[in-house]
């Protein structure tokens, strides 16, 4: 090995001086009062602004939250374990913020931007507070390009428009980031070629787990590595483990850097998995900074927190280069218990929600959603028309067959029109059945819908439903790539379509019944 | 930090008292005697933390001992403090209420951390130019404290200025660290 000689060694340092000079280091201090669990009390700080980063030592930061009239209230993005009362607090002098930029895309970092996926630092060039007041009524404009989540009882009866905000709510273990995570690799179409052929722009997305455990946090990004999604993806982790204020800030985090994209231009996705786990987070960083605890303990603002976080969701204008920002909050229920306090607060704030039921669920109908009362207040307008055309009778249907479905367990004299009522119910009700990580194209639900609601499936057994989904999928992958083509590339059903695709579904539920009889 | 609030309050309205009756320098001396009596007299502090000790006493013994020292306005000032039974806090109310003396002539004090003694014509320099720089009366500290290596850290209220060789390494430091690789 060569040596290094002294003077490149001075002259490595003289570089890393030069402009360091810094004669007088000018900053504002305060006194920890009180401390422990999370939260600060500091004597001092005269100066200091509302959300504004505090240094402790041990290089423990700080945000403050409460300005009182002889104290500042902190909260600790750290171990407060190190820090003792009369101990020094030193002002940053800057709001908290995130560091934004396609250099997060692919990385796994914490609230505040520090990656924790031990593959070296994000270099990005900007930082963006972490709150931010939502936009106005001028820079927007109404939601109308779709977002497709790839899950047929999804886009085809409560579709997502980007700039949406949709809710997906039930109880622990019913889907609901199955259903996140599928839109999420849904996306993966949207980077592709083909994509931008046919006019589809790309969708960034952006998971931010709140109070998870950090098993659940490694299984969602090693699924989304595996299914190549991880390249357009960040994901912000404020684990079960982390402090509660990290949590707190998680979501608002994943907000700022969605709104990066959203500004330059582009389309993209925020996940918030749960809102529930960030409303609690901030129950005990009140409680603990001594504000008055109002319904369930929760403080007075708990409404403003999630509907400032969400209000952050848009499509843009087309003067401001028309991106958007959808976000998919996650809330848990107890026992299905949708009229508790949080539940109730975010259902009024979002544009519709997806409602998922335990019941379903066990009895294997997944995704398991409720169609009857999951809703999409905006997303109808954001539909393809080939969907809208194929999805316009399928809600009638299965309402119908809902309520038919009750009492037909008691009676066996039922008329002809009920029956046929129930057959196609059922019917629809397996088709729209949905492994998970298996998102579907948007043109396949088409065809598969259009089969399911004109009658091609109603004289299948219902056990070979799934069967014959796939292989007319396969067969149209094989020989009618034209047809689908067509699809998505008109988007559109039109009439010579829909009349080539009824011969060719004719022809094969023929063969398919033959298929099955030998 | 309740205290202090409550110190403020009794500091408050005793400023409003001697400035309206213009003996805010007499009350000050007044404060500063019972202050250093306090601190002198370990018996006397007792007294004023004991809950056992009932307010008519105490109100008694602090008469006795002060009626000749102190203004009659002092005096009732501390009568009311031990009937509102907040004498444990006279402590906190005379550096309050010296605060506020400052405060409203405009004098600041400043600690200033120093890794050298300073020599008599140094500290008058350094006294007019934080004069020119605060454009207020200022009250210097002194302290030495080899810790910070050289230079010298003043502190102005909530801000510090800060000229030492610590916080220069420490920065030194801390930009050193940002573009080595990670330690995560």
């Amino acid at each position: 090995m060569e040596e290094v000689r002294p003077d490149e060694v001075s002259e490595i340092l003289r570089k890393q001086l030069s402009g360091f000079e810094k004669e007088v280091d000018v900053y504002d201090v305060g006194t920890v009062l009180q401390i422990g669990d999370g939260v600060a009390r500091v004597y001092g700080l005269s100066h200091a602004m509302m959300s504004e980063l505090v240094e402790f030592p041990h290089g423990v930061f700080g945000m403050v939250l409460n300005l009182e009239e002889d104290n500042v209230g902190c909260i600790l993005f750290g171990e407060s374990r190190e820090i003792s009362e009369g101990d020094t607090v030193k002002r940053i002098g800057r709001v908290a913020s995130m560091p934004v930029g396609e250099q997060m895309l692919g990385r796994v970092v914490n609230p505040l931007g520090q990656p924790i996926d031990g593959r070296g630092p994000v270099k990005t060039e900007k930082l963006s507070p972490i709150e931010r007041k939502a936009l106005g009524v001028i820079q927007r404009q109404p939601v109308k390009e779709p977002l497709q989540t790839g899950l047929k009882a999804v886009d085809g009866m409560i579709p997502i428009g980007r700039g949406q905000r949709e809710l997906i709510i039930g109880d622990r273990q019913t889907g609901k980031t199955a259903i996140a995570l599928d839109t999420i690799i849904n996306q993966k179409y949207s980077h592709t070629e083909r994509a931008k052929r046919e006019g589809v722009k790309p969708v960034y997305c952006i998971y931010v787990a709140v109070g998870q455990k950090s098993s659940t946090v490694a299984q969602v990004v090693d699924k989304l590595q595996q299914e190549g999604a991880m390249e357009y993806t960040t994901i912000i982790a404020a684990t079960a483990a982390d402090p509660a204020p990290m949590q707190f800030i998680a979501p608002y985090s994943g907000a700022t850097l969605g709104e990066y994209f959203r500004d330059s231009g582009r389309h993209a996705l925020v996940v918030y998995d749960d809102l529930t786990k960030q409303a609690q987070a901030y129950r005990q960083v009140s409680l603990l900074l001594r504000r008055p605890p109002g319904r369930e303990a929760y403080p007075g603002d708990i409404f403003y927190l999630h509907s400032r976080l969400l209000e952050r969701a848009s499509k843009l204008s087309d003067e401001l280069g028309g991106g958007s920002l959808t976000a998919l909050p996650v809330i848990e229920t107890q026992a299905g218990d949708v009229s508790a306090y949080i539940p109730t607060n975010v259902i009024s704030i979002t544009d519709g929600q997806i409602y998922l039921e335990p019941g379903m669920f066990n009895s294997g109908i997944r995704p398991a959603i409720n169609v009857g009362i999951s809703v999409s207040r905006v997303g109808g307008n954001a539909q393809i028309k080939a969907m809208k055309k194929v999805a316009g009778s399928l809600r009638i249907d299965l309402a119908q067959y809902r309520e038919l479905e009750a009492f037909a367990k008691f009676g066996s004299d039922l008329d002809k029109s009920t029956l046929a009522q129930l057959r196609r119910g059922s019917r629809l009700v397996e088709l729209l059945k949905q492994g998970q990580f298996v998102p579907m194209p948007v043109e396949k639900q088409v065809v598969s819908l259009f089969a399911g609601t004109n009658g091609f499936l109603d004289e299948v057994p219902l056990e070979h439903v799934a069967r014959f989904e796939r292989e007319l999928l396969e067969l149209m992958d094989l020989k009618y790539a034209d047809l689908l083509g067509s699809i998505s590339g008109t988007k559109d059903l039109g009439t010579d379509i829909a009349q080539r695709l009824k011969d060719v579904l004719r022809q094969f539920t023929d063969s398919f019944k033959a298929a099955i009889k030998a | 930090m309740k205290n202090l609030r409550v110190a403020r309050r009794y500091a408050g309205a005793l400023m409003d008292i001697a400035e309206a009756g213009k003996t805010i320098d007499r009350t000050a001396g007044d404060l500063e005697t019972i202050a250093s009596a306090l601190r002198g007299s370990r018996e006397l502090w007792l007294l004023t933390q004991s809950p056992v000790v009932s307010p008519v006493k105490k109100a008694a013994v602090f008469r006795a001992v002060f009626v000749a020292r102190v203004g009659e306005g002092t005096m009732k000032f501390i009568d009311l403090v031990i009937a509102k039974q907040r004498e444990k806090h006279l402590p906190e109310i005379v550096e309050q209420f010296s605060l506020l003396r400052d405060e409203k002539m405009g004098i600041v004090s400043v600690s200033v951390t120093s890794a050298v003694e300073f020599t008599p014509s140094q500290e008058k320099d350094l006294g007019s130019e934080l004069e020119r720089y605060t454009k207020k009366k200022v009250r210097i500290r002194i302290t030495v404290d080899k810790a910070i290596k050289a230079g010298l850290v003043v502190r102005i209220g909530d801000t510090v200025l800060d000229a030492s060789m610590r916080r220069q390494l420490e920065l030194l430091k801390a930009r050193f660290l940002e573009g080595g690789p990670s330690t995560n």
